[in-house]
């Protein structure tokens, strides 16, 4: 692409007072959703904890540094603690664990039988596999704060494909409509107060739900007008039935493909129909996209370090996904039932999860 | 050129037209200023040039539109967003993205232009209205008039020819009209585009206008002429038009520097023959009654009143008091703190230091639903208030909600013995009478505040507090809102207005009290409050300077006696 220079993202101005958007995302948005989707693959691919652990720390420390860095908005509101959500999630996860299922060889105590669902043996297992399953679910916590961060709403609006862009713009619609919802819920709660209205019961809120239906459906009409006026129109009928087909047989792809390795234990296939359906499905949505034409102002650029990322984030879901010749990837799949066991670990499989900080060093 | 010739409109479900017969032309580079009263079809008629009526209201049209040889019926609206820019009245309800350059590149990214063009086209629009500086910032941030112009900015983009802006600076303090109003004349005359523009506040706009478009409601004719043509035949014009007609100054002054020469000869011949009064020709009377009243004890009074909003101070210690039978401006910069001061009167906000006395009685302690009952208050957007089924029910909800009404044979009425007006007697003096089971927000703006004092001052409140009363009403509408309150004063209503417009407080204001800062930087009489001030003096102060009128009945007033 010619021109690069003119379409390279700007740092934010610090002239401007007030201003609380970094205007471009540094690295590009496309290489964030390769890293997430890569930290999702390899949460969800294995419990065992060695393993969680290190992808916890690369999440940790992509956290530490990029979310300070380039923080793309002031938090609306205040942003729940990562490790205190995170520990949170570990000790109710290992508790419910250990009191919900009753298998596992150590038994630390047993309550009576008498006590429905919770009574019987807990045990050492159930509580390290709750643990294992926590440490999961605050790792995903903790990547989506690193996108929240470091992505302001209109980079991840932009992700859309193409197809969907109407939708894409009642998204960005929705996001700003809200807060002006709130202001207004104010103001109509003060105009009510001050002709007497007293909060009672249920069928004392319509004096403040009326008006402010009223109030957004008007303000929904006219931002539709003015959307008009702007040239925004919503496609026309589609003559062309290809992308829909190409939908239809790509979902199908994955579904098989999903099945295949799971119940019916053909990874091969299974991974290679996988690729098939998500390749039927990303020029469905190309060819859908044709038929809304709209450009977009300032394109994110994309630089050698968002090349980077991605080959990271490609790397790290690769070894965790796939059987590879030569590769004992059993050390993956650790689970603590029925006896714990101290799980074993693969230095390859290490040293792949290093590719999910590569975020770290860019510039 | 736009060319309607013989366009009949008609909107969906309504049983008559609102545009009639519509044959008009309309010159190519000109600034057209539209005007009339609400309801004459102006928003319609600006909507037919763009495609808007009848594409996205539906309807029946029937006659033809040209607009630069394009017909805006069989193209539709995003073909002609390319002819057309058009701004609409409410900043915040126009607008898509959340950031001002996004705003702006919003219509050039509909309409598939490439990158590279678009990013020349976004920086020029933004230097053509001065947003350069604030291209990166959120849009919640900006202040109206700054909203608006990104607005105008975002319908340039495409480079129209003509742009169309249907009340632009109705929901604006004055201020931000005025700045807002300046970039359109620059547009129209540097750039030589073609502005349609239909606008309340005349007196800024008037003498860059080279033709007014005047739509009455009445069946009459309408009018499109140059200015001084237009106003001489139509009743509404700012305070200086009025005059000037009035004592038939011709050609009629469009600017106070025209006005001036007319008033300067007009003063010396008064003086050679009846002598005017020196200061303050209204003020002797009103001041004599304000001695008067003045022995008795105030029927709202705040007393030392502070108020913070986390570490920010919004009311610095103030003292302010409201006697029965006046009616009190309260004026001052946004954030003066004047909405946060009446808001304190009624408990909406309680002060962190002071008293605030009602009747002589403080209110600290008491819950709003009670003290509203002795003080009304008008919020700035009446909607917020209605939600009722009809005009007569939104009365009898407040009753209800007070305890004051009770059900006989299923219907509501005012409990025997209540302290509360007659809802009949109280339709008829707002004139609403006829639209006792209309759907209150299916009423004009003007008719939607009166329903909202209907609403309010059920209870018979000795004093009624109005938060900008005149935003958005047209010249009918705010004439009318002016007898209703001067009847009430007359009734012995204590009245506190906050306002921005300076007409209406020289109109009606026994007082005017000036805030700044959280403070009360004045207190005294319109004419020396305001007749003083560069900023806030009305036209006819700055005609006649130092004689203390406000109004152009003062200077007629002066004549006959």
């Amino acid at each position: 692409m010619k021109n690069v220079e003119n379409l390279t993202p700007r740092r934010q101005d610090a002239r401007t007072p007030g201003a609380q958007l970094a205007a471009r995302p540094i690295t590009h948005p496309v290489a964030w959703v390769f890293w997430v989707a890569a930290v999702l693959v390899a949460l969800t691919t294995t419990r065992n904890p060695f393993y969680l652990a290190l992808v916890l720390a690369m999440i940790g420390w992509v956290l530490v540094v990029r979310g300070r860095r380039d923080l793309a908005s002031q938090p609306a509101a205040p942003e729940i603690s990562v490790v205190r959500f995170g520990l949170i999630v570990v000790v109710t996860s290992a508790l419910f664990n250990m009191l919900m299922v009753h298998v596992g060889d150590h038994v630390l105590f047993t309550l009576p039988e008498a006590i429905p669902l919770f009574g019987g043996p807990l045990t050492l297992e159930a509580l390290v596999y709750g643990a294992l399953n926590g440490l999961v679910l605050a790792g995903l916590f903790a990547a989506f704060t690193v996108l929240n961060r470091v992505l302001p709403v209109r980079a991840v609006l932009r992700l859309v494909p193409r197809a969907y862009y109407p939708a894409a713009v009642v998204m960005s619609i929705a996001v700003t409509f809200a807060p002006t919802a709130l202001q207004q819920v104010q103001q109509i709660r003060e105009a009510q107060a001050v002709r007497g209205h007293r909060v009672r019961g249920v069928r004392s809120w319509l004096p403040l739900i009326v008006p402010l239906l009223e109030g957004s459906m008007e303000r929904s009409m006219q931002l539709a007008e003015a959307m008009m006026a702007r040239g925004f129109a919503s496609a026309e009928a589609q003559p062309d039935k290809r992308p829909q087909l190409l939908m239809l047989v790509g979902l199908v792809a994955l579904v098989t493909g999903w099945l295949m390795r799971l119940v019916w234990q053909q990874p091969l296939v299974g991974s290679g129909l996988l690729l098939a359906g998500a390749l039927a499905l990303g020029s469905a949505l190309v060819l859908a996209g044709r038929q809304h034409p709209h450009t977009v102002y300032r394109p994110d650029a994309w630089h050698k370090s968002d090349l980077a990322v991605v080959a990271g984030a490609i790397l790290t879901a690769m070894i965790y996904l796939l059987p590879w010749p030569g590769l004992d990837r059993s050390s993956l799949f650790y689970y603590p039932y029925p006896a714990l066991t101290w799980p074993a670990f693969n230095p390859i499989i290490g040293v792949a999860t290093l590719g999910l900080a590569l975020p770290v060093f860019v510039r | 050129m736009i060319r309607f010739d013989h366009l009949t409109y008609t909107y969906p479900g309504a049983a008559l037209p609102a545009l009639n017969d519509v044959s008009l032309v309309l010159p190519e580079g000109e600034l057209i200023l539209v005007i009339g009263p609400s309801g004459s079809g102006k928003s319609t008629l600006l909507r037919c040039i763009n495609g808007l009526v009848p594409h996205f209201s539906g309807g029946a049209l029937a006659g033809n539109v040209r607009v630069r040889g394009l017909d805006p019926v069989a193209a539709t609206p995003k073909v002609l967003s390319r002819q057309v820019g058009f701004v609409f009245q409410d900043p915040e309800a126009q607008f898509v993205m959340d950031r001002v350059e996004d705003e702006i590149a919003f219509a050039l990214e509909n309409a598939a232009m490439s990158p590279q063009e678009m990013r020349v086209r976004v920086e020029e629009t933004l230097d053509l209205l001065d947003l350069e500086p604030l291209r990166d910032r959120p849009l919640k941030t900006l202040s109206g008039g700054e909203r608006q112009r990104v607005a105008i900015a975002a319908a340039l983009a495409l480079r129209p020819h003509i742009l169309v802006l249907d009340e632009p600076t109705s929901q604006l303090d004055p201020k931000s009209a005025e700045d807002v109003l300046n970039s359109l004349v620059r547009l129209n005359s540097d750039l030589g585009i073609t502005i349609l523009v239909a606008e309340h506040r005349l007196e800024r706009v008037l003498p860059f206008v080279d033709r007014i478009l005047y739509l009455p409601d009445d069946g009459g004719p309408i009018l499109i002429d140059d200015p001084r043509t237009v106003l001489n035949q139509i009743e509404l014009g700012p305070p200086l038009v009025n005059l000037g007609k009035a004592l038939n100054w011709q050609p009629l002054p469009l600017t106070i520097k025209e006005g001036l020469r007319f008033s300067r000869t007009w003063m010396e011949k008064q003086t050679a023959s009846h002598r005017p009064p020196v200061a303050g020709s209204k003020w002797p009377a009103a001041g004599a009654a304000r001695g008067l009243l003045h022995g008795r004890a105030p029927y709202l009074q705040a007393q030392k009143v502070s108020m913070q909003y986390g570490s920010r101070t919004v009311v610095r210690g103030v003292d302010f008091a409201v006697w029965p039978g006046e009616v009190v401006a309260l004026m001052g910069r946004n954030g003066a703190g004047k909405t946060t001061l009446l808001k304190s009167l009624v408990g909406l906000v309680r002060p962190q230091a002071g008293t605030v006395r009602i009747d002589g009685e403080p209110i600290a302690g008491r819950e709003v639903a009670e003290i509203c009952q002795k003080v009304g208050y008008l919020p700035q957007d009446p909607n917020t208030l209605l939600f009722a089924d009809t005009v007569r029910e939104e009365m009898m909800v407040t009753l209800r909600n007070h305890g004051l009404a009770s059900k006989t044979n299923g219907e509501w009425r005012v409990a025997t013995g209540a302290r509360a007006a007659d809802p009949v007697e109280l339709l008829r003096r707002l004139r609403l009478t006829d639209k006792a089971d209309a759907y209150p927000r299916d009423l004009s703006v003007g008719e939607r505040q009166r329903v909202a004092l209907a609403a309010i001052t059920i209870t018979l409140p000795g004093a009624l507090l109005l938060d900008e009363p005149t935003r958005g009403l047209d010249y009918l509408a705010k004439r009318e809102l002016i007898a209703l309150l001067k009847e009430w004063r007359a009734g012995g209503m204590a009245i506190v207005l906050v306002t921005h417009d300076v007409e209406l407080a020289a109109a009606l204001a026994d007082r005017v009290v000036l805030m700044s800062q959280g403070e009360v930087i004045a207190d005294g009489a319109p004419a020396e409050v305001l007749g003083a001030s560069p900023l806030f003096a009305p036209q006819v102060a700055r005609l006649f300077p130092n004689m203390g009128w406000l109004t152009a009945e003062d200077v007629l007033l002066s004549q006959e006696r």
